[in-house]
């Protein structure tokens, strides 16, 4: 690797990790959308501050398309009180707006301006280490590498002092508010964390990869966590994995890296979206079907409890009266058998003594839905979940 | 009533949009009462909560706890909102729910210590909550998130108790728990402000009432407003409700 190479991928890094850090809030107050329009209507804040700075790396230029950020967040919430559209509507209604305000402003002026479209959307990443930063004539590296660690530190800085308050407004902005911690105050905050990193991240990954390194690993590390800080963790790690092995990829197919790092946010969230222990697509149909199984279980345990008669206990009978189809009969007795519920003699199927006890208990549950008896029972049963 | 006023609301009027939901309310609420809102769907029951809270902002009239603003008096106050208002999915546990009760006296940037985790595991405790103080939040029953969010409030040691329908979605045991709890806070001289939906147990529950639907109908000790008439005048429609008394 050569020193460009360890610089990008540097870079790429810690992006995402100043971009997950706001992303996992976001992702937690269904602020998702609002990303994608901070990200879009930066634009023209870009743009004009470029016109007075001549410089994309400028503080001032981050300030000023922050601020559009900002703009963009108070006139989606103005739109949205009127009461005359939703949320995502207001949304809709102002990021275009102001992201083809910043289009046409481009193009009038391209002669001027050394921005273009495609860079807007994807970044340049590739070219970010030959800006360098000079001081006092030595080279400590490249502008944007420095630029995005400052702000990285600021968001840990804030992060670090107002963990507390962003947990509880999040959670509960009811109880935030009458404990004296501003939820707007926090909202506002939040909102210009975010449009900066936007801002500082821009320039390097574009406005697609913004809104993906914002939102996809906060997404993925959701599903796997039920814990915040854990959350943050998960998030940042996954950023972090899908900056280097995008740059990676791109480095083996050459590509964009931008496109390749976005890839692999996709991949990573397919992947949790499928596996996820408890929250993913798989583990929930298994769930189901399970759920189905014990419900069958409980029809049944409860057909013998109801009837002494041999022939309404026999085995082939119980097929046919609770027109089960074999399979489904079969995994039913079996993990009635698994389970110590029943004994079967010569065909004769009788609940055991704990089978009695569990069919009492789950029935009266269900019935009075009294959730304290049942908790030993929970861990074998996922009917009894949620 | 010899007992100081704890809450006073005068000329109180709040608007959503410009769409007034509550209107001109005045509300004297002394010390000490277990007092139930009650009022139909969309009375304006949580507003008025919301208002004296300072959660939202009155377009006229004022609030004051013991003859100061709420905000010189949040150290007195807990509040319990509406259990469908917030996201039981969020990533935490009922111990750190419970936490969140001591943020108040924190104030801002401290970090809870040993300190606010011994008393929220008291909490938890008293609400008989404890052996499910590691479960995140979205695998407890609708009682036992009711119960985790009222242990809450208890850790916050306030005078003044707002509960936004504490009853919603809970069983039978915990229904009774949760009163008795709110008797002791009575008896401990504190005051208990409850939006309730069940008529059927007002007498039984509580000792004060405010019937409430955009004006205030009526308030006062249940045994001397709570009747048929008061009921009508909130709810519309005939009401007979048998009050055993
Ligand atoms: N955030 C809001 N925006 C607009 N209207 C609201 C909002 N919250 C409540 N309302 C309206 O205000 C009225 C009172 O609501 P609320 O105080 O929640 O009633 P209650 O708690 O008595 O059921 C209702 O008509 C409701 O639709
Ligand atoms: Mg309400």
């Amino acid at each position: 690797m050569n020193n460009a190479q360890v610089e990008i991928q540097l870079i790429a890094s810690l992006v995402a990790i100043a971009c997950a850090i706001p992303g996992t809030f976001l992702v937690l107050r269904k602020m998702a959308m609002i990303s994608d329009a901070i990200s879009h209507s930066i634009l023209p804040g870009i743009v004009i501050g470029f016109f007075i700075t001549q410089d994309l790396n400028s503080p001032i230029l981050i300030l000023l398309a922050a601020l559009t950020g900002i703009i963009t967040v108070v006139l989606v919430e103005y739109i949205q009180k009127t009461g005359l559209v939703k949320e995502d509507t207001a949304i809709g209604l102002v990021f275009p707006i102001l992201f083809s305000i910043g289009v046409i402003m481009i193009a009038k002026n391209a002669n001027d301006v050394h921005l273009d479209i495609d860079a807007v959307l994807l970044g340049e990443l590739a070219f970010t280490p030959f800006d360098r930063l000079i001081w006092f004539g030595t080279d400590v590296g490249p502008k944007s590498l420095w630029l995005i660690g400052g702000i990285l530190v600021l968001t840990l800085v804030l992060l670090f002092a107002f963990f507390k308050e962003l947990k509880v407004s999040t959670f509960d902005e009811g109880l935030s508010a009458s404990l004296g911690f501003s939820p707007i105050l926090i909202h506002y905050g939040l909102m210009s964390v975010s449009s900066v990193t936007t801002v500082g991240a821009f320039e390097a990954v574009g406005a697609i990869l913004v809104v993906a390194l914002m939102i996809a690993p906060a997404a993925s590390a959701y599903l796997l966590t039920t814990n915040l800080k854990k959350m943050l963790l998960l998030a940042v790690g996954f950023g972090v994995f899908s900056a280097i092995s995008g740059y990676w990829l791109a480095h083996t197919l050459d590509a964009s890296i931008a496109g390749s790092i976005t890839t692999m946010l996709g991949l990573v969230f397919l992947l949790v979206y499928l596996f996820a222990p408890s929250k993913g697509v798989i583990a929930v149909l298994y769930r189901e079907k399970q759920q189905r199984t014990e419900v069958s279980l409980l029809t049944f345990l409860l057909h013998l409890k109801n009837h002494d008669e041999l022939e309404e206990r026999h085995v082939n009978h119980l097929r046919e009266h609770i027109n089960w189809q074999k399979v489904r009969a079969k995994s039913v007795l079996d993990l009635a058998l698994k389970n110590n519920m029943i004994v079967i003699n010569k065909n004769i199927v009788s609940l055991t003594e704990k089978g009695n006890t569990f069919t009492t208990k789950a029935i009266d549950y269900i019935i009075t839905n009294k959730d304290a008896q049942i908790e030993d029972m929970k861990d074998d049963f996922f009917l009894f979940r949620g | 009533m010899s007992n100081p006023i704890a809450i006073k609301v005068d000329d109180l009027t709040v608007a959503y949009n410009y769409k007034p939901v509550l209107w001109d309310i005045d509300l004297e609420i002394p010390e000490g009462v277990l007092m139930a809102i009650v009022g139909p769907n969309g009375a304006g029951k949580s507003t008025l909560i919301k208002s004296i809270l300072g959660i939202l902002k009155p377009i006229a009239g004022s609030v004051s706890i013991y003859g100061k603003p709420y905000k010189k008096q949040r150290d007195l106050v807990a509040y319990v909102p509406q259990k469908g208002s917030v996201d039981w999915d969020f990533p935490t546990t009922a111990l750190d729910v419970v936490t969140m009760g001591t943020y108040g006296a924190l104030g801002w940037i401290k970090r809870p210590g040993q300190k606010e985790k011994k008393a929220a595991l008291e909490a938890l405790e008293k609400v008989g909550m404890l052996p499910f103080k590691g479960r995140q939040i979205s695998q407890l029953s609708g009682g036992q998130q009711q119960r985790i969010f009222l242990a809450r409030a208890l850790v916050q040691n306030a005078s003044i108790y707002f509960m936004d329908e504490p009853f919603q979605g809970v069983d039978a045991t915990t229904e009774i728990a949760i009163i008795n709890i709110l008797k002791e806070l009575r008896k401990a001289g504190k005051t208990v402000v409850v939006v309730h939906h069940d008529l059927q147990t007002v007498p039984e529950y509580f000792d004060w009432v405010t019937f409430l639907n955009v004006k205030k109908i009526a308030t006062g000790a249940v045994k001397d407003i709570f009747n048929d008439d008061n009921l009508t005048k909130t709810y519309g429609i005939n009401f007979k409700v048998s009050v055993n008394k």
